[in-house]
């Protein structure tokens, strides 16, 4: 007996103009059978799907690749794990076993790194509200403490007071870095804010300005950004070290770097745009180094990535739920998995590549998430081969953001396993109905 | 007409499809392009299913499916009824 053709799916694609852009085709799909060492379609059979899948290893060595980044330009920088992009435990666990710092912005944040026993001294508390217990178990445990506004500089003042210390503070200040600018965020520098909130501080007689940060925004992939940054801290500090006699200890540059994953509105995808570490480093560090200190006394860099360090190295498998096509002659296809595991997609055109061997021939294909939801499409065009219902496809790099920003709507949230070293650990279980309506009651005169 | 078609159809060894009544082009892929060549020979959508799986290495049930899938991608590109 003749050996029989492989199958594939049978399709007919129309042709049509306008694919191409100034940069080229877009990239064709490449299948994603295998996950860390794992076949795609063993690891939905065991765990479920939608399944979000670490790669620890990967995790490990962008650590330690924008650490040698930072460390081989100025000696003193350290990374303070920006928490929000992605705090479940076992990922911020893994981090601190590789020497990050904890960057929180709220008393829960805090809270996730104290049970992970991080030392309230490697803490750094930012962001705009922090309440006065907050605050006081910061400075108790003696975590730095970026200042926002007025209203929060007076309720330290007032803590100090109580605690009867003079307490040692950073200022966040903000400058014109970005269009629209960012100016939700600390002490404005043009417009002398910063300074005025300095000498305020000082002058108070609790209060000790020992930090500056600036965070200047979020996925630049502009590097001349940073280097502005870089170049008014410098010259800020210059400035109240002059006039205010200020010492610092630490200078933050916050976080916004980028990683791979391409924006919606982007020509060119990720991979030519997204600088490297050590891009990044080397447009900080050198102006930072030239900063007014002498050798033996800089100030510790601060440097609060998130998504860079976490979105590459968290996968989403997913199925095909259905297709079909659509009034304009497209073809449709939803997923299981949807905007609520998702919500990146308001940012990125994600990467759709098929778990399974699925021949080379690809259509534009409209990506609708699972929920029953109008506003529910994971993409709006992007090219996948033909699939069926029950099909796998792995969307890459989704690992900042979607979980912690994930809600519980319609479905219930997905497991999430890491592997390491060939052994799979669960890290988080599915969610259960019995898990999501824990708190809920119904009042028995209402039943 | 031409056969089941709604218009002539051309179709090339390497899977390229002209539709003489619209003149839209399309491409197919292996297996499309075997049961397309036999929807040209008049093969029946009965038979069909056995042919394919005497050619490809292919279980009943997904190539059953298949094969009404893609008809149905033929109807809504217009090329049959």
């Amino acid at each position: 007996m003749t050996e029989k053709r492989i199958y594939t799916k049978p399709t007919i694609i129309r042709h049509t103009v306008g694919v191409m852009n100034k940069y080229g085709r877009p990239p064709a799909t490449v299948p994603m059978n295998r996950l860390v060492g794992y076949e795609v379609k063993e690891l939905a059979a065991k765990y479920g799907s939608p399944l979000f899948v670490l790669n620890v290893q990967e995790l490990r060595e962008k650590y330690r690749d924008m650490t040698r980044a930072f460390k081989t330009r100025y000696p003193k920088a350290h990374i303070a794990y920006s928490y929000k992009t992605n705090y479940m435990k076992a990922v911020c666990s893994i981090l601190h076993q590789e020497g990050a710092w904890a960057e929180v912005v709220s008393g829960f944040e805090y809270d996730i790194a104290k049970n992970l026993n991080v030392d309230g001294t490697k803490i750094i508390f930012n962001g705009p509200y922090k309440t006065r217990d907050e605050l006081i178990r910061a400075f108790t445990e003696g975590s730095m403490v970026n200042i926002d506004n007025y209203d929060e500089m007076q309720l330290i003042e007032d803590i100090a007071e109580e605690m009867d210390k003079v307490l040692e503070v950073g200022i966040r200040v903000n400058m014109d870095l970005n269009n629209p600018p960012w100016h939700k965020f600390g002490f404005n520098m043009e417009a002398g804010h910063a300074f005025e909130a300095v000498k305020r501080a000082q002058a108070s007689g609790k209060l000790k300005v020992v930090g500056l940060h600036i965070h200047a925004g979020t996925y630049i992939d502009d590097v001349s950004i940073y280097s502005k940054a870089a170049q008014g801290l410098v010259d800020f500090y210059t400035y109240i070290k002059a006039q205010l006699g200020v010492n610092l200890k630490y200078w933050d540059m916050g976080g916004g770097y980028a990683s791979h994953n391409t924006l919606n509105w982007a020509w060119a995808p990720a991979e030519q745009t997204c600088p490297t570490y050590d891009q990044y480093a080397e447009t900080i560090c050198p102006i930072l180094m030239n900063g007014p200190f002498s050798a033996n006394n800089a100030p510790k860099l601060f440097i609060e990535p998130g998504r860079a360090l976490v979105d590459e190295p968290i996968s989403l498998i997913t199925s095909v739920a259905a297709q079909k096509r659509l009034p304009s002659g497209a073809r449709g296809i939803v997923l299981d998995a949807g905007m609520n595991i998702l919500s990146s997609v308001q940012w990125y055109s994600y990467n759709f590549q098929t778990g399974q061997d699925s021949g080379f021939m690809v259509e534009d294909t409209v990506i609708y998430g699972g929920l029953c939801m109008n506003i529910d499409v994971l993409r709006q065009s992007a090219s996948v081969p033909p699939v069926r219902r029950g099909d796998l496809l792995v969307i890459p790099h989704v690992g900042a953001y979607n979980i912690s920003q994930s809600w519980q709507f319609i479905y219930l949230r997905p497991a999430v396993i890491a592997i390491d070293g060939g052994e799979i650990h669960v890290i988080k279980k599915a969610e259960t109905r019995e898990y999501v309506q824990e708190f809920e009651d119904v009042p028995d005169k209402f039943k | 007409m031409s056969g089941i078609f709604n218009s002539e159809v051309t179709i090339s060894d390497s899977g390229f499809l002209f539709d003489h009544g619209t003149g839209l082009t399309y491409s197919l892929n292996e297996t499309g392009q075997f049961i397309f060549t036999k929807m040209k020979e008049e093969v029946h959508a009965n038979k069909m299913l056995e042919l394919i799986m005497e050619e490809f290495d292919i279980n009943e049930e997904t190539a059953r499916k298949d094969i009404d899938d893609f008809y149905r991608q033929l109807k809504e590109a217009g090329l049959i009824d």
